[in-house]
């Protein structure tokens, strides 16, 4: 079998970490080919150095058997390479049209750059052609920056075709997308592969790759550790220690994945589709009427304990409508936060999640609506005021202090605390809890691993000693394993006393975790319930759970 | 040219440069934490020497004790600029346009200074002005000592500001993530407000000593600034360190130059050695490689 | 449709003003407001298509002005042309001595970003002017004078105004040109993300530094003209900081990146300067009249005021349009796609 593009001895290395290390790999001619691995373990600087973002000092990069080591991006693309991004990159001010016909036809002339139209006509029909394709045709004279965080993920994916690229990198192409659309994407790129692309995917969504790819290589800091078919792959047990971890949520979506990718008898866990709304009305989105499918068969887990119900709900929002300026984004929410439990608030992309726990962390006030914690309201609160009554947020991603040390970032969370006494004694039972503060003390805290910087997080949090505690989709990014040992740590604070508020966009594990619901969906809420009740409802199993990703066959795409 | 004219223009270079250091490093401070470019700084410079000169000629108040009066109102004239105008840029392009915000309130401070004083040249004058030491062979004039001390000294205290005290690393924290920021309590408006003020209030120091060192006029702060801009990108945006070399390095350079071949070159060559040192660093001395934005 | 027919004949009755005006209003001070408005005009256009189109804030194109002037000046003087409708003929040469030192400053300055790139403009432009003022053949500090132009006095400013109204048409189709073609529209994705431009096949630095030699071009005629309109150039006149303060302010007024904007802009701010000159003779007032009014377009119009006039017509048309907020209606597109596929 030809590789396609060869990948050798490649080594990274930032600063004194190393990002790949002798890291191999071969790309199959004609084929899907997956990448997966633990977060930190090289994924997307493997892309970078392919494409040409980052320089390599060591290692080579063939395709078609010439070298192209360190070649520019541009090259790299004209060479018949493309590729997506983990965060989509467009041009924003352009429309979705421009955005396709930048791209350029192979190499082409300065003069004719210069003198010829933005797109000729037939430039134009193909990429209109493109975006039926991957179904945003209607939007073509939008500009790019007005597009939902899934149609963007499609228009960068239609972008990279105009070149006609015969190899795709895509880069998290599933990552924060709304699950009715991941399986349009699959859709998409399957049929991209039956055209004779070869693709190469890069996915944290095992039940995506697994049944999408029939190669798969997995990364393991910064070295390719296995490489082979998806059965191989998920039975290897060296995968298996590196990567996953026991009875979780990780092997649990491989052995799904594995379900759905059996040849015979396609077992559809999850609900199926939802119809279209026909002509939508534009009050509504479109609401989709299912039948209950038979549940998601799920290991037996341990599930949240019921709460208790306190006389007076921890916190308690009240028709909160808030928004920045341009729009309320939060429309008339109520919810109630029980003392004691985990609350997890669900819902797709946009629907307010995040500004919802702006709103009560006080960095963003309501225009109408209370909010009370603790039976005194704080809506009128500074940020700072709400710290001091016991509220604290963890917010997304990525929020330590990268150029400060371990240390000092724990020592931050305890900003507003004057008694240094205090400060030092929790700084203390902290290192107890979380033993890696005391262990990278003084290391920065931007060189730590995913997984390693949350608990940071959660550690420089606690030095509030706070009574609730709000996390922004805390397992976001991570691998399954980690995942599994951020919800372990959640689930830990709860039992030492903490009540916890979280959002998360991976809704069964957090609605599993947890022992109250709330729905939200554009800036309203839509459900409310114990967790299990949100989590079998069977309109929610619809729009948000998602289900394994089938293998359609081929069919014509858009409208 | 002798060896010892070299040497006392090296010299005469470090001394002057430690000043321009301390110009720089308000810059910089103020492009570190905000993000945005003060091209007004020269003009402010200006603006304190003018301070100065008002407190000494008309009311008869030292330079050195002037500066009580002239730092706390240059603080406040940078805390008013954070307010009024910095803090309304929107994030898309807020470098590019605090640079046209800041050059129109140059413009506007310039005009008011020429309102007020007319555009004669003036100096500052005191009894050290004039006098310098002599020691080990070369003059060492005690103003450029006075100033350099007092660069020293103020850039002292603003490294141990930022890295020992509860409010530098309030400050840094705001730097490097605004949410995690704000969600400990640090009330991120009022740092970046006193950061501003301080960048600010630097040039009271500034201004006094180079009022004293240069004769000037409202129109002086363009070339002020441009100097000050060279030495800010060539020592790294946001890096004090390499504003404090680079603030050296070029102020040398213009002194040999200006002994070693003529003094009406020297401005050229300054800005010469900055586009040369570009071109083949555009991050400049201490600026991190800009690698391919992933 | 009607937008088109409205626009074509907006532009004929604008195009007819101007070139009926000096025939109508003979106070010289009123047509020399015009011609420097139109010097203007040219140089914001231009500018525009580099710094507005690509994103890159260059300022210190005044080298550019100033070395057009010097050209024409010196050529007037070493060739021995004498004043009249024969130093017309050395704006192109002018223009063309512009674009070729562009070529070496815009690949010096293009190896650089954002900023630092604006910081580097300024530098180059500073070592212009020192070298003007230090160089011998540039006439150091008292400069040179150009060739006395022997126009009647009475009609004086006519040709001049009428040159630079040719010079203008001609940069405005450039610049129409430019922004229609693929050149342009890579230009516009540079400006919004050039990395990514990089990875798609844009040749980013031959586009950026075509953008930039071309932005010189009309800038350097327009300042031969315009030094010969005053009769003297100097370094300090020629390379003037507040030149490319002005042509970006004009540009931001009317809306960076648009065609429209930078001539709007330009004749707004000009004409008003120019009146401000004349009435107020002190130059502070002037400058801090001037420094208010950039400040409070920065701040009030930050995009310009043909964008911003346009973002106003948008979100009527929008509001008339009435339905949900646009994430509802999209949320609705992609499920009702979604489910159409399967």
């Amino acid at each position: 079998m030809t590789h396609l593009l060869e990948i050798q001895g490649v080594c990274k290395h930032y600063g004194g970490v190393a990002a790949l290390s002798q890291c191999d790999l071969q790309v199959h001619e004609g084929q899907i080919n997956g990448l997966i691995g633990p977060n930190g373990s090289g994924k997307t600087t493997l892309f970078n150095v392919i494409t040409g973002y980052e320089r390599i000092q060591q290692g080579a990069v063939h395709y078609r058997g010439s070298e192209i080591t360190n070649a520019p991006p541009d090259r790299v693309f004209n060479l018949g390479i493309g590729r997506t991004f983990q965060l989509t990159r467009l041009f924003m001010r352009l429309t979705v049209l421009e955005n396709l016909l930048v791209a350029t036809q192979r190499d082409e002339g300065w003069l004719r750059t210069v003198l010829r139209r933005a797109g000729s006509a037939s430039e134009k029909r193909r990429a209109m052609d493109l975006l039926e394709f991957v179904g945003i045709a209607r939007l073509a004279h939008e500009p790019a920056g007005n597009l939902s965080y899934g149609q963007r993920k499609l228009l960068e994916l239609a972008s990279l075709l105009v070149a006609d690229p015969a190899v795709l990198l895509l880069d998290e192409p599933a990552g924060g997308v709304n699950p009715t659309l991941i399986g349009h994407l699959a859709d998409r790129i399957v049929e991209l592969n039956r055209a004779g692309k070869t693709i190469v995917v890069v996915e944290h969504n095992m039940e995506f790759v697994m049944s999408l790819c029939s190669r798969v290589t997995v990364l393991s800091q910064g070295t390719a550790l296995v490489s082979g078919t998806p059965a191989e792959v998920r039975s290897n047990p060296a995968v298996l220690d590196a990567y996953l971890g026991g009875e979780d949520d990780a092997s649990t979506q491989l052995e799904l994945a594995a379900e759905a990718a059996r040849p015979h008898g396609q077992v559809t866990p999850g609900p199926g589709p939802a119809p279209p709304a026909a002509p939508a009305p534009p009050a509504t989105p479109a609401r989709p009427a299912t039948r209950a499918r038979p549940a998601t068969r799920t290991p037996p887990t341990p599930m949240a304990p019921e709460p208790v119900d306190g006389p007076t709900p921890l916190l308690r929002v009240r028709g909160v409508t808030a928004g920045y300026g341009g729009g309320d984004i939060l429309k008339d929410v109520s919810l109630d936060v029980p003392r004691g439990s985990i609350t997890c608030v669900v819902g797709p992309n946009g629907a307010g999640k995040s500004t919802l726990l702006a709103t009560i962390s006080g960095l963003l006030r309501p225009r109408v609506g209370t909010i009370e914690f603790d039976g005194a309201p704080i809506s009128a609160l500074a940020p700072k005021q709400i710290l001091g009554r016991g509220l604290a947020q963890i917010p997304q991603a990525h929020s330590l202090f990268g150029e400060m040390t371990v240390r000092e970032n724990v020592e931050m969370g305890a900003f507003t605390v004057d008694d240094d006494a205090l400060v030092a004694q929790r700084l203390r039972a902290v290192e107890e809890l979380y033993p890696i503060v005391r262990e990278r003390a003084g290391e920065k805290a931007g060189s730590l691993s995913g997984g390693q910087q949350r608990l940071v997080e959660f550690a420089r949090c606690l030095m509030l000693d706070p009574e609730l505690i709000m996390l922004d989709e805390p397992s976001m990014g991570l691998d399954p394993q980690t995942r599994a040992m951020v919800f372990d740590m959640v689930q830990e604070m709860n039992q030492r006393g903490k009540t916890i508020l979280l959002v998360e966009q991976n809704a069964r594990a957090g609605l599993r975790l947890s022992s109250h619901g709330v729905v939200l969906e554009n800036g309203s809420v839509r459900l409310t319930g114990s967790g299990r009740e949100v989590l079998e409802h069977p309109e929610i199993g619809a729009l948000y759970l998602g289900g394994a990703v089938t293998r359609p066959p081929a069919r014509a795409a858009g409208d | 040219m002798s060896f010892t004219e070299l040497l006392q223009a090296i010299v005469d270079g470090i001394l002057t440069g430690g000043v321009y250091a301390l110009m720089a490093a308000g810059l910089t401070l103020i492009f570190g934490v905000m993000d945005l470019i003060n091209i007004a700084q020269g003009a402010m410079v200006i603006l304190g020497a003018y301070l100065s000169y008002v407190l000494s000629v008309h009311l008869g108040i030292g330079l050195l004790p002037g500066l009580i009066i002239t730092i706390p109102v240059m603080f406040a004239l940078g805390v008013a600029v954070e307010f009024c105008f910095m803090r309304r840029l929107r994030d898309r392009d807020r470098t590019q346009m605090s640079i046209l915000v800041t050059y129109a309130v140059a413009i506007v401070i310039e005009g008011v200074l020429t309102a007020i004083f007319g555009v004669d040249f003036r100096q500052l004058q005191a009894s050290y002005v004039n006098s310098s030491v002599h020691m080990l062979g070369f003059y060492l004039p005690d103003i450029y000592l006075i100033g350099f001390g007092l660069a020293v000294i103020l850039l002292a205290v603003l490294y141990y500001g930022l890295y020992r005290t509860k409010f530098g690393r309030a400050v840094r924290a705001s730097l490097q993530n605004r949410t995690a920021a704000d969600l400990i309590g640090i009330d991120v408006n009022r740092v970046r407000t006193i950061s501003v003020g301080i960048g600010v209030a630097v040039t009271a120091v500034g201004g006094m000593v180079f009022g004293a060192t240069n004769s000037f006029n409202p129109n002086t702060g363009y070339d002020l600034i441009s100097r000050l801009l060279a030495i800010v990108i060539l020592g790294g945006m946001g890096s004090i360190g390499g504003a404090m070399a680079a603030a050296v390095f070029l102020l040398v350079i213009n002194d040999v130059v200006a002994v070693a071949w003529s003094p009406t070159w020297a401005p050229l060559v300054y800005f010469a050695a900055l586009v040369l040192v570009l071109s083949i660093r555009p991050q400049g001395l201490f600026g991190k490689s800009a690698a391919r934005a992933q | 449709m009607r937008d088109r027919v409205a626009a074509v004949v907006g532009v004929a009755v604008v195009v007819a003003l101007i070139v009926i005006f000096p025939l109508i209003v003979t106070d010289p001070a009123a047509t020399s407001i015009g011609v420097f408005t139109l010097v203007f005009m040219v140089s914001a256009s231009a500018w525009n298509i580099f710094s507005g189109y690509s994103g890159y804030l260059a300022l210190g194109h005044a080298v550019f002005f100033g070395s057009g002037g010097y050209a024409v000046a010196l050529a007037a003087r070493d060739w021995h042309v004498t004043g009249g409708w024969a130093v017309f003929g050395l704006l192109p040469f002018g223009g063309l001595v512009a674009g070729l030192i562009a070529i070496p400053v815009g690949l010096v300055a293009l190896r650089t970003r954002r900023h630092t790139f604006v910081v580097v403009t300024i530098a180059i432009f500073f070592i212009f002017q020192l070298a003007a003022t230090n160089l011998g053949f540039t006439g150091g500090t008292s400069g040179i004078l150009l060739p006395i132009a022997p126009f009647s006095a009475a009609n004086f400013n006519q040709p001049f105004y009428y040159v630079a109204f040719g010079i203008l048409i001609a940069t405005v189709l450039v610049s129409i040109g430019v922004r229609r073609s693929r050149f342009g529209l890579q230009l516009l994705a540079i400006r919004d993300d050039e990395d990514r431009a990089l990875g798609l096949g844009v040749k980013t630095r031959r586009l950026k530094l075509s953008a930039f030699v071309i932005s010189a071009v009309p800038i350097g005629m327009v300042g031969g003209l315009y030094f010969y309109f005053v009769g003297q150039i100097f370094p300090q006149f020629a390379f003037d900081p507040l030149f490319d303060l002005s042509i970006a302010l004009m540009a931001f007024l009317g809306g960076l990146g648009t065609i429209t904007g930078p001539l709007l802009g330009a004749a707004v701010l000009e004409s008003l300067q120019q009146y401000l000159t004349q009435t107020f003779s002190s130059s502070a007032t002037y400058l801090i009249a001037y420094g208010v009014l950039f400040l409070a377009v920065i701040l009030v119009l930050p995009r310009g005021v043909i964008p911003g006039i346009a973002e106003l017509l948008e979100r009527r048309r929008a509001r008339s349009a009435s339905g949900p907020g646009p994430a509802a209606e999209r949320e609705s597109q992609v499920a009702g796609v979604a489910g159409a596929a399967r």
